[in-house]
């Protein structure tokens, strides 16, 4: 197999469906947070699950699918507006094969599947990234973003740069997987 | 950097053998796997830069409308809803009303606004804080925005101006469409329309666009053509612009330049650009922009018109009706060196722990050292190939050759590739890999484990036989190792050519066309086949000596 990353073993917590979470993530209002499985919560990250709709009971606030990875330092925030004078927050869906670079802060609407976001970006309130889309290292998209299929945005604020290749679903794929399949508790 | 192996498309050159490495022109010739297409037809392979491509759809990026290919010219290939440009910095602007009134205060007022908010409602852009109001751009209702922007522009003097012109050249442009058609039907056509059959309105639409003859401008179709152009021209009136060009306005540009305070009140390029007008330069004065359409796009191979990519209709469907791309067709590659410390983009290598004496790849390639390294190769086809490599030659690059002293020296390679060179198999791609029964098809061979490690990489340079032969074969991977021996001088990128040809078992049994670009001949098997790509391997840059050292490495 290719080269594993190494991560002491008493630092993530391994669930059933392999869900990796690290003891050093901070994760609000679990009981709204939805993994698919597979899905690694790097150390440092703040997922907000607690930021939920006004009203009783609970809600899914922040869903991810399988083999996404949330970068070190990364903020998961449901966005928020008022709307006709009431306040609320909005649920966030992250689709598969999602990877979110370290220190970027997401209050995305909707991810699609195979996305690819970059380090250090700021994902605005609302913003819809559609599938296969890419985000580059160190960009702003600014809220209210729509960002198209198969598409690469970069810059501040975020903007079109070029079409992707036909088959960057499939690289992104194989790259997410190989990911998960490397990332691997040290033995001792 | 991590180590690369990029693939040749021999479209840029007749030459089917890419230039060397280090020459300016290869890194063109030179793309990643997985952007390259495969045309099945040609059996070759096919880059963005030669295939053909056509529009198969249009789509606001923003509202991710799909526009009727019929409605585009009218919207002039921009979105006719409510989608909208920052003309400050690009961003996507929000239709937003007007701050209620304070009644009594705000808070009560809240809950009997209406959904939409209170007119007048402008444009905001929610990066830079433009709003539309600077510009007196202030609409009554919070829909249809793109018409009532489109009355501005379509009353502009500029593009009145062109509207005209077209209506004045349209009976000229009718009839020359008309006679290049017939001239099409007669035979009298050219290269575009020798292949015409593929036609769909779009592309027809540009080709004729292409085809028709514009007076004054020097045309391309034959004799035939240009006797019935001048006639037609002829016939054409003088045509009166309805305005005159006056010289103010650049003198009032000037008086403007001069008393600038702030670079930022000109309109940089990157604010004008995207205008269909020559628009001011004053940034203050900017006007929002209707957001330009996107285009989903068929790739079609140029050689045989093949369709090498055709998306779904959909607009915001990654999937595909057709795609034949080279990563279905040629085995991947991905090089690495042994310790590895560098994980990341090397799907589907594999990096066994071998025992390495001395350097690693890690601390770099140090000039006069021996470097083991590691070729992934994988299989994408469910039928078992062999795999044949082979090194071009490198080359010194010119810096070396003048600061050398000697030319004889200067004729000398900076550095030395050895790799297995016998054939190796790699396992058919499935999805449930039976392993002995790979083994058992290549019994025969006499390319096993054992023997391949006999004879390890021959003459070029004194390697050391373990890390040159296969390594590991497991599925559809086969990892073969390989040594680079870099000279006491060398310097600059490590970079090689590599000839790849691998032998395949062929379902049909298809006669040979002179079209192939890329060298395939038969093997004296007849279902075999032989396929062959160059690749450029490189793996990182290599590290100069200090002067002082003086001991023999090599």
């Amino acid at each position: 197999m290719q080269t594993p990353i190494y991560y002491p073993k008493a630092e993530f917590i391994e669930t059933d469906t392999g869900n990796k979470v690290s003891r050093r993530a901070t994760i609000s209002g679990p009981q709204n947070i939805i993994l698919g499985g597979k899905t690694i919560i790097s150390n440092g990250a703040i997922i907000r699950g607690d930021l939920k709709r006004a009203g009783p009971g609970h809600a899914v606030v922040i869903s991810l699918g399988r083999y996404c990875l949330v970068g070190e330092g990364c903020v998961m925030r449901p966005p928020y507006k008022t709307y006709r004078g009431a306040f609320n927050y909005y649920p966030m869906k992250v689709g598969d094969y999602v990877h979110i670079g370290a220190n970027t802060i997401v209050e995305a609407a909707t991810i699609g599947n195979h996305v690819e976001i970059g380090k250090n970006c700021v994902i605005g309130k609302f913003t819809i990234i559609k599938d296969c889309a890419k985000i580059a290292d160190n960009s702003i998209i600014p809220p209210n973003t729509v960002i198209p299929a198969l598409t690469l945005f970069a810059g501040s604020p975020g903007h079109f740069v070029e079409d992707l290749p036909e088959s960057t679903q499939e690289v992104v794929e194989a790259h997410t997987k190989s990911y998960y399949a490397r990332f691997q508790a040290a033995e001792r | 950097m991590t180590p690369s192996v990029s693939y040749h498309c021999p479209c840029l050159s007749d030459d089917p053998v890419p230039p060397p490495p280090n020459a300016p022109s290869s890194s063109y010739g030179f793309h990643p796997l997985h952007e390259l297409f495969f045309c099945e037809e040609c059996d070759a392979v096919r880059c963005n830069r030669c295939v053909s491509v056509e529009v198969s759809g249009y789509y606001c990026p923003n509202c991710l409308f799909e526009v009727p290919s019929a409605s585009v010219r009218a919207e002039k290939n921009r979105c006719a809803r409510n989608c909208f440009m920052c003309p400050n910095c690009r961003n996507t602007l929000s239709v937003v009303p007007s701050d209620p009134q304070d009644a009594d205060d705000g808070r009560s007022l809240g809950a009997n606004l209406s959904a939409v908010g209170e007119p007048p409602f402008f444009l905001y852009c929610s990066f830079c804080r433009w709003d539309s109001a600077e510009v007196d751009i202030t609409f009554e209702k919070p829909t249809g925005l793109a018409a009532q922007l489109q009355k501005f522009e379509d009353s502009a003097p500029d593009s009145l101006e062109f509207e005209r012109l077209k209506e004045h050249f349209e009976p000229f442009l009718r009839a020359s469409s008309s006679s290049s058609a017939a001239a099409s039907l007669s035979g009298h056509s050219h290269a575009a329309h020798a292949h015409a059959t593929p036609v769909n309105p779009i592309t027809a639409a540009a080709s004729s666009a292409l085809a028709r003859d514009i007076p004054g401008v020097g045309k391309y179709t034959p004799a035939p053509r240009g006797r019935r152009d001048k006639g037609a021209r002829d016939e054409i009136s003088e045509y009166r612009s309805r305005v005159e060009v006056k010289g103010t306005k650049d003198g009032s540009n000037v008086d403007f330049m001069r008393r600038l305070e702030e670079v930022s009140q000109v309109a940089a390029f990157g604010q004008r650009w995207a205008n269909s007008w020559t628009t001011t330069l004053h940034s203050s004065e900017l006007k929002p922009l209707r957001i330009p359409l996107h285009s989903k796009k068929t790739k079609r191979c140029s050689a045989c018109r093949h369709i090498l990519i055709k998306p779904e209709q959909k607009a915001q469907s990654v999937r595909f009706k057709i795609k034949l791309v080279a990563a279905n067709y040629i085995p991947a590659m991905t090089v690495a060196f042994p310790p590895s410390p560098d994980p990341i983009r090397q799907r589907g290598a594999g990096t066994k722990q071998v025992p390495t004496e001395g350097a690693s790849g890690a601390s770099g390639l140090q000039a006069g050292g021996t470097f083991p390294f590691h070729l992934a190769l994988t299989n994408p086809l469910y039928d078992p190939i062999h795999v044949r490599l082979a090194v071009q030659r490198p080359v010194p690059p010119p810096s070396s050759s003048s600061s050398s002293a000697s030319p004889e020296k200067a004729r000398r390679p900076p550095f030395a590739v050895s790799l297995p060179q016998s054939a190796f198999p790699i396992a058919a791609f499935a999805e449930a890999w039976e392993y002995e029964d790979d083994e058992d098809m290549f019994v025969g061979e006499d390319d096993e484990f054992g023997g391949l490690d006999r004879e390890r990489g021959g003459g070029a340079g004194g390697g050391k036989g373990k890390a040159v032969g296969v390594l590991e074969r497991r599925a559809n991977v086969t990892v073969v190792g390989g040594e680079v021996v870099v000279g006491r001088d060398a310097k600059g990128p490590l970079k090689f050519n590599m000839l790849v040809s691998y032998t395949y078992r062929s379902d049909d049994p298809l006669a040979e066309d002179d079209v192939r670009a890329t060298p395939s001949r038969k093997e004296k098997v007849p279902e075999m086949k032989t396929f062959s790509f160059y690749t450029v391997v490189d793996l990182g840059t290599i590290i100069p000596r200090p002067r002082t050292s003086a001991s023999e490495v090599v």
